[in-house]
């Protein structure tokens, strides 16, 4: 055996070692009983309990009625900050034309080929990813995150330019992206305008009714689960994080010539 | 957008999402269809060229009959065989880049053979010709170095079968 191969593996060695050590570890000085971690036993209780109709949210995912319910308005601001950083990226190349003008090699037949079949496979699986985000781990942004993959494969397969020629221009690309943020913005106060209009009160990021404001986003039809507002901020986040990190991707696959063009000499 | 073509579209993208989202609940079913025609009228046309071809139930026989053979039988026979040359003290191994040629018109046959030769064990496709149909296939041991003779022992069996199914 080489010297090479024994550190390789004495190194796996350890790492496995070290990383059991400290997951049972699980950090230094006092920690909280198991059974002391209350907010997580609330969140748990809470996420879908008919008893308690006021306190909870709609949908059996924890992990997304805490996002997008119990702390929504933090994932709101968490949304705007990675917008912001999005029109940044889009201020930087203003003026920069990207065309579906020209010559595209892109890659061999094979890849072509099964790369086509994916633009079907991928934006299913990325949709049941958001709609099914409400009852099973998943939810917008991470439907938006494998919906992305097609943007990638499209450009590294068939060439930049083949997206803008199968009609994603960069203005529908904007237009899809607004239209995912409008309707989480409508949906965090659809129920405030609803309530205005009935005079009734109502809270921003309602989801289900409180006590003195009766007004909530179905919950159940016909023994659905519909995830009140829950499918409608996936569904729209889904939409807006697509079309965010497809023209993030766009942008990034210009060319530096003609990025210059328009950066620096103009 | 083209109706006919959307229609294979949809019902592959449909089958997937129930596959995937593991349920046939109303919700499921209900969602499944919005999504597979948003998807279909979307991709139809760059997925399906010859809609009554991609909805004749005698080729979908083929694939059904052709995935359990290339699973259960030639996969199996490929992995035996490198376990062996693995195994055994003396490593049998004669590498070699040989040409294999193939004779399918649709990009759909010809990746149905190029991935079949590369998912099964001891014979990767490296690189392809287009314009003369000719693939280079890495093969574990090179019996041959004759296009003709190396097409009968390496895809032989797919090419007819990838040719029944989409040419």
């Amino acid at each position: 055996m080489k010297a090479s191969e024994v550190f390789v593996l004495v190194s796996i060695i350890v790492f496995i070692f070290s990383l059991a050590y400290i997951t049972s570890l699980g950090g230094l000085g006092q920690l909280p009983p198991v059974n002391v971690r209350v907010l997580a036993q609330r969140y748990l209780e809470l996420t879908w309990n008919p008893l308690k109709p006021f306190m909870s949210s709609s949908g059996y995912e924890s992990v997304t009625a805490i996002v997008w319910d119990f702390r929504g308005l933090d994932t709101f601001f968490e949304t705007a900050v990675f917008y912001g950083a999005i029109i940044a990226a889009i201020a930087i190349y203003r003026g920069v034309k990207i065309t579906g003008k020209g010559k595209t090699i892109g890659m061999s037949p094979i890849a072509r080929t099964i790369t086509r079949l994916s633009i079907v496979l991928i934006p299913t699986v990325a949709a049941s990813i958001a709609l099914h985000g409400h009852l099973t781990p998943g939810g917008g942004f991470q439907a938006g995150s494998v919906a992305t993959v097609v943007a990638v494969l499209i450009i590294m397969v068939f060439g930049r330019k083949a997206i803008i020629r199968k009609g994603l221009t960069k203005s529908r690309i904007l237009l899809l992206r607004s239209l995912g943020l409008l309707g989480i913005g409508f949906t965090a106060v659809a129920l405030l305008l609803a309530a205005i209009a009935l005079g009734v009160n109502a809270y921003i990021f309602q989801n289900q009714p409180k006590p003195f404001a009766p007004l909530g986003f179905p919950k159940i039809y016909d023994g659905m689960i519909l995830g009140g507002s829950l499918l409608l901020f996936n569904f729209f986040e889904f939409i807006a994080v697509t079309a965010g990190f497809t023209l993030v991707l766009l942008l990034l696959s210009l060319d530096e010539k003609d990025v210059r063009k328009v950066v620096v000499e103009k | 957008m083209n109706l006919r073509s959307a229609i294979p579209a949809m019902i592959l993208s449909f089958i997937i999402y129930i596959i995937y989202t593991g349920s046939v609940s109303p919700y499921d079913l209900i969602t499944g269809v919005i999504v597979a025609v948003i998807v279909g009228l979307l991709a139809g046309e760059i997925v399906v060229k010859d809609p009554g071809k991609a909805l004749d139930p005698k080729r979908l026989a083929y694939l059904v009959k052709y995935t359990f053979w290339y699973f259960f039988v030639a996969e199996v026979k490929a992995h035996a065989d490198v376990i062996k040359r693995a195994l055994s003290p003396k490593m049998p191994l004669n590498p070699a880049i040989v040409r294999v040629p193939y004779y399918v018109e649709t990009d759909y046959a010809m990746t149905t053979i190029a991935n079949s030769i590369t998912n099964t064990p001891g014979t990767v496709v490296v690189d392809i010709d287009p314009d003369r149909k000719i693939f280079y296939v890495h093969w574990i041991d090179a019996k041959t170095s004759d296009p003709g003779e190396a097409r009968k022992m390496i895809s032989l069996e797919f090419e007819e079968n990838a040719k029944k199914i989409f040419d």
